[in-house]
């Protein structure tokens, strides 16, 4: 772990997980004030709680205190330990919302790991699932962090309100990350894609394939969606389809776009057909924004840059999206590692402006990593 | 501890969420408000006292009205920073306590400009009275062709290449650079 410096204070809710994850690497405290003061229900939501349980859970020697109303919190962070873990996420925001730290902090446990976590797979707020699975798993993979026991699995899917999803997640552990240079995004090669329903007509995936092929195929013609309908015991509590679209480049780059169905109960019900061509439609614009990395991801791969060994590491994104942003501030809070950040336009590639972002990195090495 | 207020400082203005947004609306406008109550209280009771508190009291609604302006996630900034600038010199100028002349003055001025910015928020009525205007003495020439200049400027603004460094990091990246 890094020196123990001093105390970074916050005010608000937003930006939660960043400021966690990244107090939990650097081995800074932080303090959060203000969370929802003038909120009907100040304080921190259950989601946030069972998100400070899991960081309780992956990390040895934690410090978490939190005011009566819980509105002030202050995360004095541990040693990341590992090991083989479960957790029930809450079911307010899917298990990408967990995932999605746990990317963040897993190659620097003690010992590698393996958490089976509960909950909500596919929302319409998180990230899902399987568009992690197809686009952070690979983009870990060029950090060098890679091994036969590196999966995410899909066991159950729960779709909200009710749930009842259930994840496997193992990741091995590394001492250095190696710095990568992501800088030519190549061409759209392939398009994959998830179309799950569960407990409603098998024939719904079908319908979303259709539709979704019906706005791709006239781009390229290697595309395969398929569908993953679950029954019975997989299939969750509550009713829902929804789609998962990754196009992959000849470089190897991933562009990802989903779209899930209204809650059972919340708003009106979405047409398989429209839900499909909307996805598409998404995966287009994802793709105009380009870049080497989609933007779920950006902020991942500018965290695994700066925590990589002292080198110069390169990415070219698209757009920055506004959590991206805040991630760089927090990253120079955190690490006072700062991007060097030029605007790049291709005059035979159309799409949107580029970004390529060049860091060292802040030479960040596991140390809780058992010496064999 | 140094450090500590840094990041806030920096956050707040491109990250305000709707949470915080809502916070620093309604703390400015009450705040604001309170202030207006005393000041007319105060105007009622002694208004013979001195002139400073009218002009002031005068030009705290116009403020409170560019803060709520401020407040709407628009981005049309540069009217408000002017308008803000004028204002402080009439605060200013008022605090000085100079004669009545000045501050009425100055309450004038800043009462034309709102009727300026409304006039620029309405601008199909605008366009009607400038073809109006245009007939009579002493048309204003600011006001004609005012959507070509506003798509000029959007277009310049969306053609120039920012300082993406400078937008993230604040100034502070520009002083280390």
């Amino acid at each position: 772990m890094a020196s123990k410096g001093n105390c970074l204070r916050y005010e608000g809710c937003n930006f939660f997980r960043q400021r966690i994850v990244l107090s939990t690497l650097s081995g800074r405290p932080v303090k959060i004030q203000g969370i929802r003061v003038k909120d009907e229900s100040p304080g921190i939501r259950d989601f946030e709680a069972s998100f400070i349980r899991l960081m309780d859970k992956i990390t040895n020697g934690t410090r978490i205190e939190i005011n009566e109303t819980g509105t002030s919190l202050y995360y004095q962070p541990g040693l990341l330990s590992g090991g083989t873990l479960e957790h029930d996420c809450n079911i307010l925001r899917s298990i990408g919302y967990y995932l999605e730290s746990l990317f963040c902090l897993a190659p620097f446990m003690k010992h590698p790991l393996k958490i089976t976590l509960r909950g909500v797979t596919n929302d319409q707020v998180d990230p899902s699932v399987d568009t992690l699975k197809a686009t952070a798993i690979p983009l870990l993979k060029r950090f060098g962090i890679d091994g036969e026991h590196f999966e995410l699995k899909v066991l159950k899917r729960g779709m909200p309100p009710g749930g009842g999803g259930e994840v496997i997640f193992s990741c091995p552990v590394r001492k250095l990350l190696r710095p990568v240079q992501l800088t030519d995004p190549g061409k759209i090669k392939r398009i994959r894609g998830v179309a799950y329903s569960v407990r409603v007509s098998p024939q719904i995936g079908n319908r979303i394939v259709d539709a979704a092929r019906g706005v791709l195929n006239r781009f390229l013609p290697d595309i395969y969606i398929h569908t993953d309908h679950l029954k019975g015991a997989n299939s969750g509590k509550s009713p829902g389809f929804g789609l998962s679209l990754v196009a992959e480049t000849t470089e190897g780059c991933f562009l990802s776009a989903e779209l899930a169905s209204n809650p059972q109960g919340e708003g009106s019900t979405v047409l398989p057909e429209d839900l499909g061509r909307n996805c598409a439609m998404l995966l287009l614009e994802e793709i105009y924004r380009g870049g080497c990395v989609d933007s779920v991801n950006q902020s991942l791969v500018l965290l695994l840059m700066t925590l990589g060994q002292q080198d110069v590491s390169k990415v070219l994104l698209g757009p920055l999206s506004p959590y991206t942003i805040q991630f760089l501030r927090h990253l120079r809070s955190y690490f006072q590692i700062m991007f060097k950040m030029e605007s790049k336009t291709f005059e035979e590639q159309k799409g949107a402006e580029k970004v390529l972002l060049t860091c060292v990195g802040a030479g960040f090495s596991n140390l809780s990593k058992p010496v064999k | 501890l140094e450090k500590t207020n840094l990041p806030n400082t920096l956050e707040m203005p491109a990250f305000a969420d709707s949470d915080d947004d809502l916070e620093k609306s309604e703390e400015e406008n009450s705040g604001s408000e309170e202030e207006d109550n005393d000041e007319e209280s105060e105007c009622e009771e002694e208004s013979s006292d001195d002139e400073v508190e009218e002009n002031n009291a005068s030009t705290k609604p116009n403020q409170a009205k560019i803060k709520e302006r401020k407040a709407t996630p628009t981005l049309d900034s540069g009217n408000c920073t002017d308008d803000d600038g004028n204002s402080s010199k009439s605060d200013a100028v008022g605090t000085d306590s100079e004669d009545e002349q000045n501050a009425d003055d100055s309450g004038e001025t800043s009462e034309e400009d709102n009727g300026d910015e409304e006039d620029l928020l309405k601008e199909d009525e605008e366009q009607f009275e400038e073809d109006l205007s245009s007939d009579t003495m002493g048309a204003l020439k600011w006001k004609e062709d005012l959507k070509k200049k506003a798509a000029e400027a959007f277009l310049n603004q969306q053609q120039s290449v920012p300082n993406l460094r400078k937008l993230v990091y604040g100034t502070v990246a520009e002083v280390e650079k």
